[in-house]
């Protein structure tokens, strides 16, 4: 109990700021290039690419994170680049993917009569198509952030340090408590970051879809 | 680069730990179809039941896989090896596998089920009949994402001693050695893709055409 | 055939009782229309005879056996079921659809089959054509005969049906109206009709309950509802031209003075209706014509003549102030 109550108390939390680290920059990274790359495959004259990039991202979530993880290492070294480029990829997939899916699936009558009203396309886009979407986007954001929190530990084996760190010395010298410690930490990160991405949705999305 | 000259060249390794994933992965699914599927089932039916595990389900699905590795292995009876590593990888598909039975039983157009019962349908011939048929698509779409997750999931099991395709990929790690990690990715990718796409005609064969508008073919 | 005896119904949580000790007989043979706004409780009543919901209080006599001591499967594999979003499985064909109640009862197959054709022709569609097909390669039209085929398959004597017209065009409407009608005369179902539409409420039934608020306010044969309604909402409910669906529920023979105490030979111009025809009929071919009086006819014989003086004061006599 002394050994678990010391990793979860003084070992595991100097861990916290570099795994944080780990996760906004990778979802920062991934929401600033998968919402406009979403946008544009669904305008009119893209259409026909948003089933294949769609066939593409279905294709890449089979590529195991951790081999995502390993994939970069060799080209970039040991650290922190490698780390932060697989996890951004990473957590790129359920953006875009969400993206393409909601924009695509307002329905065309919604869209119709915005045009029949006057509005020019990216009126239609602003007014329309985004505001309907926005429950779907946050959703692949969230699903994003807690995928990206767990895969980060990954980030330990090629030498991106985080909570990973604590864990995997839990596996190598069989210490449950150092497993359990990470854990616990890396499961309030999650809820945590859930918990914000739902109030930003509050706050974004009309008041009339919720 | 050249993971396919590495594969070549070990040919009687990788040979031993595709087919290692392959049975750890296809284990894990055929258990987890058998439990997953009978728990979607009955949760569908007791709603305060349906909270708690789908709940459970969520809860493990946060967690990342290394740690779930790592504290049941230190189980007593569990261990190292593919015991525990079944386990935690059948714990991972309860979530996709009862939530896509859950939610597929439970959107069932409630005039169908009104039409079933106004004939005189049990319960049973209800649930058997009608919400059971018409979940298919739904069912299938979660299977298929669970395969895809186990597959992936299970080369983390090499750190408790399985010796399957991600140790190719760990094994790269340690040795700086791009092509194995190559040779590992690329193996579970396609065994991934493989099982999705028989998945997908088992799919076909099942599903009614009836429901074939609304099953999202691909 | 049908007896509810003081039957109550309240929803948890609701303010006022869905149905409110109400009584009624069908008798077999008849259609019995439940006609009301929505929320009167007519639907759920319709729910009660088949036990999908059951009363507080009050019994209900199926054939003189009290529903509540039967099985409640077995009950409804005997009452056909028709309701207005159809509820078709759409993992079945159409002939599996059709085949369900039969395979509950564990029919014989090959009787089961020889069923289905035969009662995918009667409602008017061709089994080679749509047997094969999924619900959601048809029509709505198309849909709503499967869904009547359907609820008479296992050839129940009793038939609860819930706006089974109701999510079709007017036009279609129409057409299914009458040739359920048609189904009818050959058949002689006993059945419990839900409308909210107080115009196919008079058109298809033998008896009309009227409900409000859970309550039964008037019942009685269309035309007696029609030249007597029971207070002001039974009044608004039929609506201003009352008087006009009453001439389209009376017959031309009722109405006309008999040919021999005329002086001079009626049906000039060819100008005549037959005596089952409604006085609308007449009315239309008085217009038509402009004439004012048109010959009654048995057959080929004229029998009398109906005039625009006798219409005229039957609707006064009838809708009491003429308005």
């Amino acid at each position: 109990m002394d050994i678990f109550m010391d990793s979860l108390l003084r070992r595991a939390p100097g861990y916290l700021p570099e795994h944080l680290q780990l996760v906004i920059i990778p979802m920062a990274i991934a929401i600033l290039i998968s919402l406009p790359a979403g946008i544009i495959v669904t305008r009119p004259g893209y259409r026909r690419y948003a089933e294949k990039v769609m066939a593409l991202f279905n294709t890449a979530q089979t590529i195991p994170p951790l081999a995502v993880i390993a994939i970069f290492f060799p080209f970039l070294g040991l650290g922190y680049g490698p780390a932060i480029l697989a996890l951004t990829i990473y957590a790129l997939l359920p953006i875009a993917r969400n993206t393409i899916a909601a924009i695509s699936s307002v329905p065309e009558d919604v869209k119709e009569a915005a045009r029949g009203m006057g509005m020019t396309p990216k009126e239609v886009l602003f007014h329309v198509e985004l505001p309907l979407s926005v429950p779907v986007i946050m959703a692949g954001i969230k699903t994003s952030a807690v995928l990206t929190v767990s895969t980060a530990v990954l980030a330990a084996l090629v030498g991106g340090k985080g909570m990973g760190a604590v864990i995997f010395a839990g596996i190598n010298f069989f210490r449950p408590e150092l497993i359990l410690a990470g854990t616990i930490y890396i499961g309030m990160m999650a809820v945590i970051l859930e918990r914000l991405i739902s109030l930003a949705e509050y706050m974004l999305v009309p008041a009339h879809i919720k | 680069m050249n993971f396919p000259g590495f594969i070549l060249n070990n040919t009687g390794l990788v040979y031993e730990y595709t087919l290692n994933h392959i049975a750890l992965v296809v284990t894990v699914l055929v258990l987890s179809l058998l439990l997953w599927t009978a728990v979607g089932l009955v949760i569908s039916r007791y709603d305060r039941m349906a909270e708690a595990v789908i709940g459970l389900g969520n809860v493990v699905f946060c967690i990342p896989s290394i740690s779930l590795f790592g504290l049941f292995m230190t189980v007593p009876g569990l261990g190292l090896g593919r015991r525990t590593a079944t386990l935690v990888l059948v714990l991972y598909a309860m979530m996709p596998l009862v939530r896509s039975v859950y939610m597929g039983v439970k959107s069932v157009d409630p005039a169908v089920i009104d039409a079933g019962k106004g004939m005189g349908m049990t319960g049973l011939q209800v649930l058997f009949k009608i919400q059971v048929p018409m979940a298919w698509p739904m069912v299938f779409a979660g299977i298929r994402v669970a395969v895809v997750l186990i597959t992936g999931i299970a080369t983390m099991a090499t750190f408790i001693g399985e010796k399957n395709l991600g140790r190719l990929i760990h094994q790269g790690i340690t040795r700086g050695n791009a092509d194995m990690i190559f040779a590992g990715a690329v193996i579970v990718s396609i065994i991934a893709l493989l099982l999705d796409h028989i998945m997908g005609r088992i799919q076909r064969k099942i599903i009614s055409p009836g429901l074939r508008f609304q099953a999202g073919e691909q | 055939m049908i007896r509810v005896d003081n039957i109550t119904k309240t929803f948890p949580g609701a303010e006022r009782h869905a149905v409110d000790r109400v009584t009624f007989n069908v008798n077999e043979g008849n259609i019995c229309v439940f006609a009301g706004p929505s929320g009167c409780g007519k639907t759920t009543i319709l729910r009660m005879i088949n036990r999908l919901i059951e009363p507080d209080e009050g019994e209900i006599f199926i054939n003189g056996e009290n529903a509540r001591t039967m099985n409640p499967a077995t009950l409804r594999r005997t009452i056909g079921y028709v309701i207005q979003q159809i509820g078709l499985l759409p993992h079945r064909t159409i002939e599996q659809n059709v085949a369900i109640v039969p395979g509950l009862l564990k029919w014989p197959r090959d009787k089961t089959r020889k069923r289905v054709l035969e009662l995918l022709e009667m409602v008017g569609l061709d089994p080679g054509e749509v047997g094969r097909k999924y619900p959601h390669q048809l029509s709505g039209g198309q849909m709503q005969r499967v869904g009547v085929a359907r609820a008479m398959a296992a050839d129940p004597p009793i038939m609860l049906m819930d706006e089974p017209f109701g999510a079709v065009d007017p036009i279609v409407r129409v057409r299914l109206q009458d040739e359920f009608l048609h189904l009818q005369q050959a058949f002689k179902k006993t059945i419990c009709f839900v409308t909210h539409d107080i115009n196919e409420a008079i058109k298809m039934g033998d008896y009309l309950v009227i409900l409000n608020a859970g309550r039964i306010i008037q019942m009685g044969t269309p035309i007696e509802v029609l030249t007597s309604p029971a207070d002001a909402f039974v009044r608004d409910l039929l609506g201003d031209d009352r008087g006009v669906k009453i001439l389209d529920l009376t017959r031309s023979g009722s109405l006309m003075e008999p040919a021999n105490a005329l002086p001079e030979s009626p049906g000039r111009n060819g100008c005549t209706v037959q005596a089952v025809q409604p006085v609308k009929i007449a009315l239309e071919m008085m217009m038509k014509k402009n004439a004012d009086q048109v010959g009654v006819c048995e057959g080929e014989t004229i029998v009398g003549i109906l005039t625009w003086n006798g219409i005229k004061e039957h609707i006064n006599r009838v809708s009491g102030d003429g308005s």
